[in-house]
């Protein structure tokens, strides 16, 4: 492990870096628990970063994501619960000890240093030979294209050039594992889309593990190879940004990112019943026993309707609906739709629930459903049109609403 | 920011030169015209006069004394001050509020009973004092002078120092330890360069306080000539003496020393914290 830190100049940094380990295991988080003072923060985390990858965690603020990094960095000791980074238990190291590279939300650059001096401070308190360091700083300083600046102070510097000098900086003593503090948080929304590619191209040439934190999860989803979406403290689901988004394990998950619509239902005989109307799902009610309540759950992107119960190839009918608004949201066509449902005799509890990029709910019989634009201009609906609609994918998860209310 | 007048109606602003006329007419008589008055009577008898009551060599010995217990004195209280306020910005134990208002109390004391306390604990006959052999006696010696110097100016430097410590981000020593670095290294590297402008400060406020100080000195200094008198000491002495050409010398010297260590602290907080903004 000492390797770690020692610092190998004839090698190709960018091809050889990190070292390269049989386990791939890069970061691992084992069963992380913390409370400060009567709350609890973090509840029995866990979960990996492999060789290379870029794992992002995303969650609402005050979900414990900020304080899992500390943790992993050594700011922060965890009340039970191991840190292992590449095969080695780092959970009783300080901080300095453990080669960890962090990317603070305002950088936490020198303010009496320049850029250059900024950059060689990991080598410089390593007491590295002078060649070395200049080595270093020029490669770099190359590598965040920032040659130009490199005598400069940082509040000479833009946000986003701060930014590069604190990823240079860290990457200077070869961390093993980079970690993000909601890197993009202090920047306007332009200057945000365009640094994230080019921290992502960056981070693909250096391939050093990285962990980010966001509240963003469009930013989570371009930047992560996986995505751990942390809800209060625990661990919702662990997947690529695929799973997450089109496979939602959880309800939380489905209206953190995106917008879903909600539906309770009844899983029943290789359905999904929902009042008197019946969507086929075999495969997906599988889990569940007959008579279970099931919540379902589709993205607005994934319902098709039709005016001549025609529907696609691969589309299942849920029920028929009236259109009840028409709105252009620029790139694409956004309809609300309340459905044709009625309650079964016995049901008691409200039939529908439809969310739209939460925390707000609201109850009723409307579901939002969106269209591309071509499509929209090729197939014109008005307010009080009737429509089969259907779903191309959808979710089904147990409804744990009565037992937690999250 | 420009400032701009308030103007009740277009024209001649007749608030204007009033004001500023009954603010200078107020600052005359009980500042400047006292301070004007040293420097008049001063160089009245021509340069000459006033050459040789700096050289004499009791005032040439007093302006030295006096910076050097003064110096000794800023030494220690910016290097006390910035390890209390490191030790009392960085940890919590009980009791800390009550350590940070005892160390800020010399302010509210009067010089005088500050001496006389001094005197107290190490005359010969004092708590400390007794037990010190007639060679050991601190009191009526520079070292007396130090003490009292010390006494106070002891909250100068802490006082500007604490409230930097309090506002820096920890972040920055947090990225410094996640890169590798020691504690030590932490603050060498980090934190004191942030505090540069603070530390400058600190000492130059309380040097200044120090060369000035009266009340406390003449009690626990003993007054003697060439031996521990102090500038300002010296200044009272050759009034009573009625030698009022050496008193105005030395009070010149340090009228002007005082005007250019304020002039620094005045325009050059700028230049000494300029990264702050960041």
């Amino acid at each position: 492990m000492k390797a770690q830190m020692a610092i190998a100049p004839d090698r190709d940094p960018h091809v050889s870096w990190p070292p390269d380990r049989s386990s791939g295991v890069a970061a691992s988080v084992r069963g992380i628990s913390k409370r400060f003072k009567k709350s609890r923060v973090l509840e029995d985390i866990s979960f990996d970063v492999a060789e290379g990858e870029s794992l992002v965690l995303l969650g609402a603020s005050g979900s414990g994501k900020t304080t899992i990094l500390r943790i992993i960095a050594g700011l922060e000791q965890p009340d039970s619960g191991r840190v292992i980074l590449h095969g080695k238990d780092v959970t009783d190291l300080p901080a300095r000890e453990r080669g960890v590279g962090v990317i603070f939300q305002a950088y936490a650059l020198f303010p009496r240093m320049t850029v250059e001096k900024n950059i060689a401070y990991g080598l410089r308190i390593r007491h590295r030979p002078r060649k070395e360091k200049r080595e270093t700083v020029d490669r770099l300083i190359k590598l965040v294209q920032l040659e130009q600046h490199r005598k400069k102070y940082p509040w000479q510097l833009s946000g986003g050039q701060q930014q590069r000098v604190a990823i240079a900086r860290t990457l200077a003593y070869k961390p093993q594992v980079l970690l993000f503090d909601e890197p993009f948080g202090a920047l306007d929304a332009q200057t945000r889309v365009h640094l994230r590619r080019e921290i992502r191209a960056l981070l693909r040439q250096v391939r050093v593990p990285s962990i980010f934190i966001t509240h963003d999860q469009e930013e989570a989803l371009e930047l992560g190879d996986r995505i751990a979406v942390l809800n209060d403290g625990h661990l919702e689901q662990v997947g690529t940004p695929d799973e997450v988004y089109n496979h939602p394990a959880t309800e939380y998950v489905a209206t953190f990112l995106g917008a879903a619509n909600l539906l309770l239902g009844v899983a029943a005989r290789g359905a999904v019943e929902i009042g008197t109307a019946r969507l086929p799902a075999e495969k997906e009610t599988r889990r569940f026993r007959d008579g279970q309540s099931v919540k379902l759950v589709f993205r607005p992107e994934d319902v098709r309707i039709s005016q001549d119960a025609n529907l696609p190839e691969g589309c299942r009918r849920l029920t028929n609906g009236v259109i009840e608004e028409v709105n252009f949201v620029g790139a694409y066509e956004r309809l609300t739709v309340r459905l044709d449902l009625t309650h079964r005799k016995g049901d008691t509890d409200a039939l529908y629930q439809v969310t739209i990029n939460t925390p707000e709910k609201m109850t009723g019989v409307p579901i939002i459903v969106t269209r591309p634009k071509p499509e929209a201009n090729a197939l014109r609906f008005k307010i009080g049109d009737r429509v089969a609609i259907g779903l191309t994918s959808f979710s089904v998860l147990p409804n744990y609403t009565l037992a937690r209310q999250r | 920011m420009k400032i701009t007048g308030i103007k009740h109606v277009s024209g001649f602003d007749v608030a204007r030169p009033v004001s500023i006329g009954m603010m200078l007419g107020i600052m005359l008589p009980l500042v400047l015209l006292p301070l004007l008055s040293i420097f008049v009577y001063g160089f009245g008898k021509g340069p000459g006069a006033f050459v040789s009551s700096l050289v004499a060599p009791e005032a040439v010995f007093a302006l030295k004394l006096s910076m050097a217990t003064s110096f000794w004195a800023t030494v220690f209280n910016v290097v006390f001050g910035l390890f209390a306020a490191y030790v009392l910005s960085r940890y919590d134990f009980w009791g800390r509020n009550a350590v940070i208002v005892t160390i800020s109390l010399p302010t509210a004391i009067p010089t005088a009973v500050a001496g006389f306390a001094l005197l107290l604990l190490w005359g010969r006959y004092g708590m400390i004092g007794k037990y010190l052999s007639e060679r050991q006696q601190i009191m009526f010696t520079p070292y007396a002078i130090i003490l009292a110097n010390i006494f106070v100016t002891f909250p100068l430097a802490f006082g500007v120092i604490k409230p930097v410590f309090d506002t820096m981000s920890r972040s920055l020593e947090e990225a410094s330890a996640t890169i590798g670095a020691t504690r030590w290294q932490t603050f060498w590297h980090v934190t004191l360069p942030s505090l540069r402008g603070a530390i400058v400060s600190g000492a130059l406020l309380t040097f200044a306080r120090a060369v000035g100080e009266f009340g406390s000195t003449i009690l626990v200094s003993g007054n003697l000539a060439g031996r521990t008198q102090t500038a300002p000491l010296y200044i009272f002495a050759k009034f009573n003496e009625g030698q009022i050409e050496a008193a105005n010398a030395i009070a010149i010297v340090l009228a002007l020393l005082s005007f250019v260590i304020f002039s620094v602290l005045f325009f050059a907080r700028d230049w000494l914290e300029f990264a702050q903004e960041a």
